[in-house]
């Protein structure tokens, strides 16, 4: 066995953890700046613009720089993202988040277009209840006489209906 | 002119106050004259409020600093392009603007239908002469553009002033596509006036039948294709210039635009069930009365500062007019709905579930499920503070969760709607219909998949985008297929054909491709990626397959033939693929030499696949270089193909057909031939005017 190869291992060993330590700082520069992105995505730029935090780029704008930098120095502290959003609220107030929690009375927000649905459901099956009984009905009662009248009726719905919409 | 334009806008207030009493009193006693009368003052009403408008132009064209509206909004430099921009660019402009394009409308209709509906064309009148009425007060009493500038004289005394210049125009609406961007929307949201004054009309005079639907089936179109132009040109208009990578933000103004949109969409489909089968009159009325409330909300809301908005560019105290007029319409609707309800009867009942019926009454539920969604999400803030007293946002994070499923609720119908048979729809019918396209739209989804699509909604979106659009090609094909048989044409001729022989079943194929592609252009979202960084010239970044070089970076001299009224700030950016040169791109910041306010343009290097969006962000404070931020933004070009394809449709539904659609009439005596039981229709059929 060659001398020289436990001292090539070394070396590669220790260029291996150099490469790997000088590359662990980048690895978490990259997950930091995605998990800011993600959170900011939460946040609402407080100057008024009505923009997502991440989305203002209004020029000199006095709020969204400050905030990002909290944001990132929060990060970059190792707090967790409830931890940095309740931090956020308690600096800024509930204005901040981007949309509201679904709790209390917030949670309405998030219930209305549910219950508009199921109360559009709601008036869509009863019209069709209704609908569905006036044919049954209509089916029970014994069959008229066909006037004039209503033939030419029938043949204008049957115009109507065949009418390639 | 000034005065001349006032004068106008006076007397068409009274005019406007003389058709509404005519009109009640011809509807009254029946007389020929008195018709005639009101509907002569009404068209009198809109050449006042043309002269009126023009004079506001007139004065903003001849720098006329003396007027208190042209020196807030215009300046010298303005170049006369955007002059046109300045006039509807504050409160009063825009207001008076409102009037001007609803009366183009009022005058059409009082024109085309002059002599004809005697029934139904005087409460038409008066109730089109009513919302005119409520905006000329607003034009002559209470935001008039027409105030001059005064000054306390040498006794004291008040005397017109005169500025040098103007304080020159918003550099956010200095932008070629804001010129063209509010008369599209604001023909869509005062062109819902005329079904509205329709379905209020035949509901007063209990004008009997479909006809009324008949009538506003074009003018309803017509206003929806506008609709439709103005919300994609606003979100154009927030991609290219507000410079923050994105199209929708859901900000007030844009879900304000999008509300009438969605109730008009509504509309649009149930009008079909009362035509077809008398069915969902009660329904289509509100849905018209609820859009066009809509469209008087929406400006509500974004006009008095209920909400603020960075498209909102108009306020002023004039919330209580807005909020009073709301109220009288509900009012006269509902109390129109519940003395004349008995009229609004159905015909006929629901035969299946699996029906284009069923299929209308789904759509109508999810479109009006996202408007109130979309209401509820815009209106939520306010609701909170009221109640809480305290503030809270509701963003883009909201709407995005909310609307995803019920937009995709909604495509697929769109796939599913329009294959379905009246009446009732046969598991064989069914079979056939769907059987291939879902087939396709699964297999593609696969694919998608296996080459490394991980988004859920993406996946679904991919999914219901084939089986629509394989649906609609499978439509297009069984139509060209008959006639190319029949007649011998090559395919796609055929295709040219069975468009053009029923306009509105193809144009609204064409319409639903369109939103397809939009859809399809809404997912690339899911895959937008952007990189900001000081970029000094020379400097290079890496965005997906492209890289950017810094050439240069310079600010434009003041005043240029190209600036004639800002200096910038601009970097030369040059975007690079495989080490080729494919653009240039000139990302600047403005800055406006008349109010000192500061603006980005940005740059995009689109195509199909992706755009190149690059933001020139400032100056880093720290190295002094110029901040790029650059996004790449997948398939948005298609949301832009999509609208094209959107209003190609409207404008296809609005021509009339070629040839009379067939129908099966009564044989009116015993069939000759033998075979066919019915004769086919030898007359033009197409009863919708």
């Amino acid at each position: 066995m060659n001398k020289t190869t436990p001292r090539r291992a070394y070396l590669a060993a220790l260029i291996g953890i150099a490469l790997l330590a000088a590359a662990i700082p980048l690895v978490v520069r990259a997950q930091q700046t995605d998990r800011a992105k993600r959170l900011g995505g939460k946040l609402m730029c407080m100057c008024g613009c009505g923009q997502v935090l991440t989305q203002c780029n209004h020029i000199n704008c006095p709020m969204s720089g400050p905030e990002m930098k909290e944001l990132d120095a929060r990060i970059g502290s190792g707090d967790s993202d409830d931890l940095i959003m309740q931090a956020f609220v308690q600096e800024y107030g509930e204005a901040v988040l981007a949309s509201p929690p679904a709790k209390g009375f917030n949670a309405l927000a998030w219930y209305l277009p549910g219950i508009a649905f199921a109360i559009g459901l709601g008036i869509v099956t009863l019209a069709i209840r209704q609908w569905r009984s006036r044919q049954v009905l209509r089916a029970a009662t014994p069959p008229a006489p066909i006037s004039d009248e209503m033939l030419e009726r029938a043949r204008r719905l049957a115009d109507r209906e065949t009418d390639d919409l | 002119m000034d005065l001349f334009g006032s004068f106008a806008l006076l007397l068409a207030f009274l005019c406007a106050i003389y058709a509404i009493v005519a009109g009640i009193l011809a509807i009254r006693t029946r007389k020929p004259l008195l018709m005639k009368s009101a509907r002569q003052a009404g068209m009198a009403v809109c050449v006042l409020v043309w002269i009126g408008f023009a004079s506001l132009i007139y004065l903003f064209f001849t720098d006329s600093y003396w007027m208190a509206y042209v020196v807030e909004h215009s300046n010298r430099a303005l170049p006369t392009f955007f002059k046109v921009a300045a006039v509807w660019s504050g409160q009063q402009g825009s207001l008076l603007f409102w009037s001007f394009i609803l009366s183009i409308y009022v005058f059409s209709v009082l024109f085309v239908y002059r002599g004809k509906h005697p029934e139904l064309m005087p409460y038409v009148g008066v109730v089109l002469a009513s919302i005119q009425l409520f905006f000329l007060t607003l034009n002559n009493f209470i935001v008039s553009p027409f105030q001059v500038l005064a000054s306390p004289g040498a006794n004291g005394a008040p005397q017109m002033a005169v500025m040098p210049d103007g304080n020159g125009l918003n550099p956010l609406l200095q932008y070629k596509e804001m010129v063209a961007h509010p008369p599209m929307l604001y023909s869509g949201y005062t062109g819902f006036a005329i079904p509205f004054a329709f379905a209020l009309a035949a509901l007063l005079g209990r004008y009997p039948g479909e006809k009324w639907i008949h009538l506003t089936r074009r003018w309803t179109m017509i206003a929806w294709g506008f609709q439709s132009i103005g919300v994609l040109m606003g979100a154009h208009w927030a991609y290219a210039v507000l410079g923050w990578g994105g199209y929708w933000g859901w900000d007030p103004v844009e879900n304000a635009s999008l509300m009438p949109w969605l109730t008009g969409t509504a509309f649009l489909h149930s009008v079909m069930m009362q035509e077809k089968r008398g069915m969902m009159k009660v329904w289509n009325v509100w849905l018209v009365f609820l859009t066009f409330w809509l469209t008087i909300f929406g400006t509500t809301i974004t006009r008095t500062g209920l909400v603020s908005s960075v498209h909102a560019f108009a306020q002023s105290n004039i919330g209580p007019w807005f909020f009073g007029f709301l109220g009288v319409i509900f009012v006269v609707c509902l109390v129109a709905y519940l003395k004349n309800r008995d009229y609004l009867h159905s015909e006929n009942q629901l035969d299946s579930m699996i029906s284009r019926e069923s299929s209308f009454l789904f759509n109508n539920l999810i479109l009006l499920v996202a408007c109130v969604a979309v209401l509820s999400g815009t209106m939520f803030p306010v609701l909170s503070e009221w109640v809480r007293g305290t503030k809270i946002s509701v963003g883009p994070p909201f709407f995005n969760a909310v609307n995803i499923p019920i937009a995709l609720l909604l495509l697929f119908l769109t796939g599913v709607g329009p294959l379905l048979a009246w009446r009732k729809t046969s598991t064989e019918s069914l079979k056939r219909n769907f059987g291939w396209p879902l087939l396709g739209g699964v297999v593609v989804t696969i694919v998608a998949i296996a080459l490394g699509l991980r988004e859920f909604y993406v996946s679904v979106c991919l999914l219901l985008s084939v089986f629509v659009v394989l649906t609609i090609g499978s439509e297009f094909y069984r139509g060209a297929r008959v006639i190319a048989a029949r007649t011998g044409a090559n395919l796609l001729s055929a295709a040219g054909q069975l468009t053009m022989r029923n306009t509105r079943r193809y144009g609204g194929y064409v319409v639903h491709f369109g939103i397809v592609l939009v859809f399809i252009g809404i997912c690339g979202q899911a895959f937008n990626r952007d990189k900001q960084m000081d970029m000094a010239p020379g400097a290079s970044m890496q965005l997906g397959p492209y890289t950017l070089v810094c050439q240069t970076f310079d600010s434009t001299p003041y005043p240029n033939a190209d600036a004639p009224n800002y200096t910038a700030e601009r970097a030369t950016i040059e975007v690079d693929r495989d080490g080729k040169q494919e653009m240039m791109l000139y990302p600047e910041r403005r800055l406006y030499a008349s109010n000192q306010e500061s603006g980005t343009m940005v740059a995009i290097y689109s195509t199909l696949k992706e755009d190149v969006y690059v933001v020139y962000a400032g100056r880093s404070p720290d190295s002094g270089q110029p901040v790029i931020h650059a996004y790449l933004n997948p398939l948005v070009k298609w949301i832009w193909l999509g609208g094209v394809f959107v209003i190609l449709g409207t404008v296809l539904a609005l021509l009339p057909n070629s040839q009379p659609v067939l129908v099966m009439r009564g044989a009116t005596q015993p069939a000759t031939t033998g075979a066919q039981p019915a004769v086919a229709s030898t007359k033009g059929y197409d009863r919708r005017e």
